[in-house]
């Protein structure tokens, strides 16, 4: 426990509230941020917990950077800081979201809109493509772990997403325990 | 709105391997089996999620927007970080001891390359109706590809996207 002198409830929340408005360019940037603002600047955590708390999260399921911040946010202030945290980490992202929604709903079907809309639609393949392309280097390390996801590319199209994920986590599991490496 | 609090709940709690892996799941439920976004839109409210702040799957309030307004935005929202929010605050304790066994940890590792492999579903499947606008439109998604491989902002890249996608609308 590093921090002593943790900060009140809304401190923190006005703190994450600002870092989720500018948390762009996925995990990285995000906890450079983090990293940034809590360790560097505020001296409220240690460069230990961050990396501690990216170590557990990435386990676990759901988004990294949100689970960071809450874990974050639990060192800080208890279970009260980390749903404050986390709540106001994702609601710059969520008001954003929920304005554009509304904004495409009420878009005038003019053919610049159609086009800039396709536009959109092409840039996205592209930008999912290298997702997908970073996340393979990160997550298929060694040759089975490469073979699972050539599976997951293959069934995907066949089994639905949910069975692929938890039968291969299934495997996992077990292909561990007989390595005897538990 | 149980429905989609119910599902996003489940996308939300698989999502090995962070946030971007889910994408296919979320494609699944809001486009093929339940139908509430057009294959379109939804690959409208994925450019939105790049180019918003924080994690990609901030999408669950764009889908919940389209699905019931601002209180199913709000119920997405709530249900996606759920799991994944309550997990991580509570992995000081248990989790964190949990997360000591190779066993779990190899779940872990197993469920998120498989996840990342699902992408190539969602990639097929936003890919599609931009083939069937024409092939050579492909070529632009490569474009955008190769400039983000070179560290351009997403961001960007989509801005420019939908800028020449607008000037040739207007033109054509």
């Amino acid at each position: 426990m590093s921090a002593k002198v943790g900060p009140s409830l809304p401190t923190l929340a006005w703190v994450l509230l600002r870092l989720g408005a500018v948390a762009f360019g996925g995990l990285g940037a995000t906890l450079a941020l983090l990293q940034r603002q809590l360790v560097d600047r505020r001296g409220w955590l240690q460069e230990r917990d961050i990396s501690e708390a990216l170590a557990i999260t990435k386990a676990l399921p759901g988004s990294t950077g949100i689970q960071v911040v809450a874990y974050l946010g639990c060192r800080l202030r208890g279970w009260p800081g980390a749903l404050v945290a986390a709540t106001a980490f994702i609601a710059p992202a969520a008001a954003l979201m929920i304005v554009a929604a509304a904004a495409t709903l009420a878009l005038p079907s003019q053919p610049w809109v159609t086009g800039a809309l396709i536009g959109v639609q092409i840039g996205v393949v592209g930008l999912l493509a290298a997702s997908m392309w970073r996340l393979a280097r990160s997550e298929a390390k060694g040759r089975m772990l490469t073979a699972v996801l050539l599976a997951g590319c293959v069934l995907g199209f066949f089994v639905p997403a949910l069975v692929v994920v938890v039968g291969a986590g299934l495997i996992g599991a077990l292909t561990a325990v007989e390595r005897g490496d538990a | 709105m149980l429905e989609l609090f119910l599902r996003f709940l489940v996308v939300g709690a698989t999502a090995f391997g962070g946030g971007g892996t889910a994408l296919p799941l979320v494609e699944r439920i809001t486009v093929a089996e339940t139908a509430w976004l057009t294959p379109q839109q939804f690959a409208v409210g994925v450019g939105f999620a790049y180019a918003t702040p924080g994690p990609i799957l901030i999408l669950a309030a764009f889908v919940g927007f389209h699905v019931a307004g601002l209180a199913g935005a709000l119920t997405a929202t709530v249900g996606v970080f759920a799991v994944p929010v309550l997990l991580a605050a509570g992995s000081a304790g248990v989790v964190a001891r949990l997360n000591r066994y190779a066993r779990f940890r190899a779940f872990g590792r197993f469920a998120a390359a498989a996840a990342v492999g699902l992408l190539a579903v969602t990639l097929v499947a936003l890919a599609h109706p931009v083939y069937e606008l024409h092939p050579a439109l492909l070529a632009g998604a490569a474009v955008v590809f190769a400039a983000d491989r070179f560290g351009l902002s997403p961001v960007l890249l989509l801005v420019i996207a939908a800028g020449l996608g607008a000037s040739v609308g207007a033109t054509a």
